[in-house]
């Protein structure tokens, strides 16, 4: 699903955010990036989503090189890649239902299928009773539950997700963790950078360890290091 | 990728509702702008239409011999008829002159009495039907040639100078106009710039789950043509209203060139559409340049 062939990329001299970096993630996996701040591990997610390109080395996404892909087909390979942050990116004017939705808006979907599945997803992520809420008016849990109803609403075959749990306490982290679980045995393919040790001791998937831009450590059922 | 209507009229109506100060910001930026733009043109014609009662006021004087005979007078009457570019020719003959004279110099008896009747001058009145220099030349030099005709007068150095004068007011006008319709783009450009950064968390949302360019494009794009053509609309009614108190300034005046400055509804009305053809043109250009440089950035 996700294939990195000696990728590098550099910001400026001689700091390097990713180094001759190779790696396969099957259609279906739940892998885990970790390492320090800095590692390279955000450059990693923005790499496979197109949000920045490498200075050497190819990406493959669902079999496709997204190096040579022009500027015009990125919609289309986002379409299939659904994003949860750390900071949830919700968007604060708008109900949870309207952001949910709005995912679904933009590109293009029609309304009935919008009033049909907006509601089905919003149970699925356990917020069917706060529909109409604003963000402001949720919790920390539920701001990252609405971001993966709006990730997942487009039924995406990878998402990325960045510190999910940056921002929450440890009981919260184990529903999200739960959640992205749920979403993981749909068939969609999961790749989470944390630093969260004790969420992944907890989930034993498979770790690829960064360092310095370096894939350090890439074992099945691994634990934080 | 098909942008449903419904969508796009409600995020154009969400843009400009939510960020209400802004939007009338820049309907008034525009506004003023096509106003000026108006104003130029409105002044342009003005003069356009007072240099051409200027220059139809010029004639071609063709001064006969005092001996010259009959038959000469009658052949340039004849050749003046014939000629295309003229609109009139009137013969005045001794006794009309000398009752001019008479009439001039009422106060200088003396002078009077110098004159000698039967020397006097006599001369065509000639109007041009054009009144452009070089047709108004051309006859002068023809009638000058013709038997008994003793000096073709007409103001040249007067219509080279109207001329010269006219057209450097419209280079004037048109330079002034191109910068007014200059800044107000870029005003434009800034204002919806500003209206992204306001609106960038949303945008990088829209990017993240895969919409086009286009979709994220037109909106704004919408929103600045609405803009526009509001801006247009308001300067048009300020262009109205301008132009209603120059007529009701000049309408007492016994000036013909001031009056000339009061353009017809219809005038103010063709300048109205170019104005609104500006207004949507600049305001989804405009918007359309913020956008794109704002995702390519």
């Amino acid at each position: 699903m996700i294939r990195l062939e000696n990728v590098t990329k550099e910001y400026g001299g001689e700091s390097f955010a990713l180094r001759d970096a190779s790696a396969n993630i099957p259609k279906g996996e739940f892998v885990f990036l970790v390492g320090p701040s800095g590692s390279g591990k955000s450059t990693c997610l923005r790499l496979i989503n197109k949000q920045e390109d490498p200075d050497a080395g190819n990406i493959y996404v669902a079999g496709k090189d997204i190096g040579q892909m022009s500027s015009w087909k990125v919609p289309t390979l986002r379409r299939n890649i659904g994003n949860v942050f750390q900071d949830f990116k919700l968007l604060p004017t708008r109900t949870v239902a309207e952001n949910v939705a709005f995912s679904m808006e933009v590109i293009g979907r029609r309304r009935s299928v919008i009033k049909q599945q907006v509601p089905a997803i919003c149970e699925l992520v356990g917020l069917g009773d706060k529909m109409s809420k604003f963000p402001d008016q949720l919790s920390g849990g539920e701001q990252q539950r609405v971001s993966i109803a709006r990730a997942f609403v487009n039924r995406p075959l990878i998402l990325l997700a960045d510190e999910p749990t940056g921002n929450l306490d440890p009981q919260t982290s184990i529903g999200i963790m739960r959640l992205l679980d749920r979403i993981n045995k749909t068939g969609t393919t999961v790749v989470m950078a944390t630093h969260d040790r004790g969420v992944v001791d907890t989930m034993r998937r498979r770790v690829i360890e960064l360092s310095h831009g370096q894939i350090v450590r890439d074992e099945d059922r691994g634990v934080y290091g | 990728m098909a942008i449903s209507v419904d969508y796009l009229t409600r995020q154009t109506g969400s843009n400009l509702s939510r960020n209400l100060s802004l939007s009338v910001a820049t309907v008034l930026t525009v506004a003023v702008s096509l106003s000026l733009l108006g104003a130029s043109l409105a002044i342009q014609r003005g003069v356009a239409s007072a240099s051409d009662l200027f220059r139809g006021d010029v004639d071609l004087l063709v001064w006969m011999n005092g001996d010259a005979s009959q038959e000469q007078i009658d052949a340039v009457g004849v050749f003046l008829e014939e000629t295309p570019t003229v609109a009139s020719a009137e013969y005045i003959d001794k006794e009309e002159t000398l009752a001019q004279f008479q009439e001039y110099f009422a106060d200088e008896p003396e002078t009077l009495n110098l004159l000698k009747p039967e020397e006097l001058p006599t001369r065509y009145e000639v109007s041009p039907r054009r009144p452009d220099l070089a047709s108004i030349r051309s006859l002068g030099a023809d009638a000058a040639q013709l038997p008994g005709v003793n000096a073709v007068d007409f103001e040249e150095q007067f219509i080279q100078q109207v001329e010269g004068a006219v057209s450097s007011l419209s280079r004037i006008i048109v330079v002034g106009a191109s910068i007014s319709g200059f800044a107000s783009a870029m005003i434009m450009y800034n204002t919806i710039r500003t209206g992204l950064y306001a609106r960038r968390k949303e945008i990088e949302v829209m990017r993240l789950v895969g919409a086009t360019k286009w979709f994220i494009r037109l909106p704004y794009m919408l929103e600045g043509l609405i803009q526009g053509l509001i801006g247009a609309a308001i300067s048009t009614v300020a262009l109205l209203g301008l132009n209603q108190a120059i007529r009701n300034l000049v309408s007492d005046s016994e000036n013909r060139l001031f009056r000339a400055f009061a353009l017809s509804t219809s005038e103010v009305f063709s300048i109205s559409i170019l104005l609104f053809v500006m207004g949507a043109i600049l305001g989804a250009i405009a918007a359309g340049i913020a956008v794109t440089r704002y995702l390519d950035a």
